[in-house]
């Protein structure tokens, strides 16, 4: 069997009360239970994008600031007005990106094939947990890498199933349902 | 937490502070103005305006100074602007113009408070003209400049708050 994680052995404690503590807390279990028990690889792609999309409109934002200093006022105006613009239009691209790429995927795993010759299978978690709701929504899909149709599967989770009285995560359950849904996944032809 | 999530946490921080700063530039480019919202700070326009109403000011080059507008200036040499009505103007031909304030609540015009030997006021001296206002808001701004150590355990409060939270 796999060797046990660092979540695994000691699992975190949140505040069971917090809707965003418990998202995050079952997020990053999902995330070690796929990473741990196969011999997956991470892709950090879609984090990198968001954190270049936001890198570039902070930059130019740094920039505004330092133009403006230098040359004070009425003559930095048409600098200024570029960087607004494209502050603004960087702020609607980021939004586009989270709604429609990321589309609430926190982890993205991928099999690498050893031999070198296949594509990657690609794995993507995503997930969702409305405010004050106590319904979890976990959707993991299976995609061959290229031009493969991606294979999902859904489950909800009841979150108070997955923690304790004192609000600490059961690793195990997650584990199992991670698990379930993985050979679901595997088994389930085209 | 590993290296990308810290990372990402101060982009967001940073991107908050630079959403007001865009905001705060965005609002020069478009009113012409190098401080378009102040604060006022004295009672010499009441019962205009009292001490803590916000002001937001525009500066179009193609508007006229006119007696009777109140207009925000800095005195040469000073960097707090002060918002009081023009009394006099002189306008030449090429749209040179100068003109005389005084602050409603006063008894004397502001030749006492330009530089040494200015009698009067020129179109570069000004910061804008006020268009509109919001009552009281400002005391906050005036209350964080008086006591500076509320105004740092504020902005530092809100920082870690932002650096810590997970979204």
């Amino acid at each position: 069997m796999s060797v046990s994680s660092a979540m695994e052995e000691n699992p975190p404690k949140v505040n069971k009360w917090d809707g965003n503590a418990l998202k995050n807390a079952l997020d990053d279990a999902v995330k070690d239970v796929l990473l741990s028990h196969f011999s997956y690889i991470e892709s950090h792609k879609l984090l990198d994008g968001r954190l270049m999309i936001s890198s570039v409109a902070v930059g130019f934002s740094i920039f505004a600031l330092v133009w403006d200093w230098l040359y004070p006022f009425p003559q930095s105006r048409s600098v200024m007005l570029v960087c607004v613009v494209v502050y603004f239009v960087m702020m609607g691209v980021l939004t586009w990106y989270t709604t429609y790429l990321e589309r609430g995927i926190f982890c993205t795993a991928l099999n690498k094939d050893v031999a070198g010759i296949d594509p990657d299978q690609i794995w993507n978690a995503s997930s969702s947990l409305k405010r004050f709701d106590n319904k979890y929504h976990l959707r993991l899909s299976q995609r061959t890498g290229g031009s493969g149709r991606p294979k999902e599967a859904r489950t909800v989770l009841t979150v108070e199933n997955f923690f304790d009285e004192t609000g600490k995560l059961l690793y195990a359950s997650v584990a199992k349902e991670v698990l379930r849904l993985h050979s679901d996944l595997d088994s389930k032809k085209n | 937490m590993n290296c990308r999530q810290i990372f990402y946490q101060f982009l967001n921080f940073a991107m908050i502070v630079s959403s007001a700063l865009m905001i705060w530039k965005g609002l020069m480019v478009v009113t012409g103005s190098e401080s378009p919202i102040v604060v006022v700070l004295s009672g010499s326009m009441e019962p205009a305006f009292h001490r803590g109403d916000l002001l937001f000011l525009t500066n179009y080059e193609q508007e006229p100074i006119r007696a009777g507008e109140i207009v925000v200036f800095k005195v040469e040499g000073r960097d707090i602007p002060i918002v009081h009505r023009v009394m006099k103007v002189h306008e030449k031909e090429d749209g040179a113009v100068k003109f005389l304030t005084k602050g409603d609540n006063n008894n004397v015009d502001d030749r006492g408070l330009y530089a040494n030997g200015q009698a009067w006021l020129n179109r570069k001296d000004v910061v804008g003209r006020a268009r509109g206002y919001v009552p009281f808001i400002g005391i906050v701004t005036i209350i964080m400049n008086d006591y500076p150590k509320f105004k740092y355990a504020v902005l530092a409060g809100l920082g870690v708050f932002v650096l810590i939270h997970r979204e």
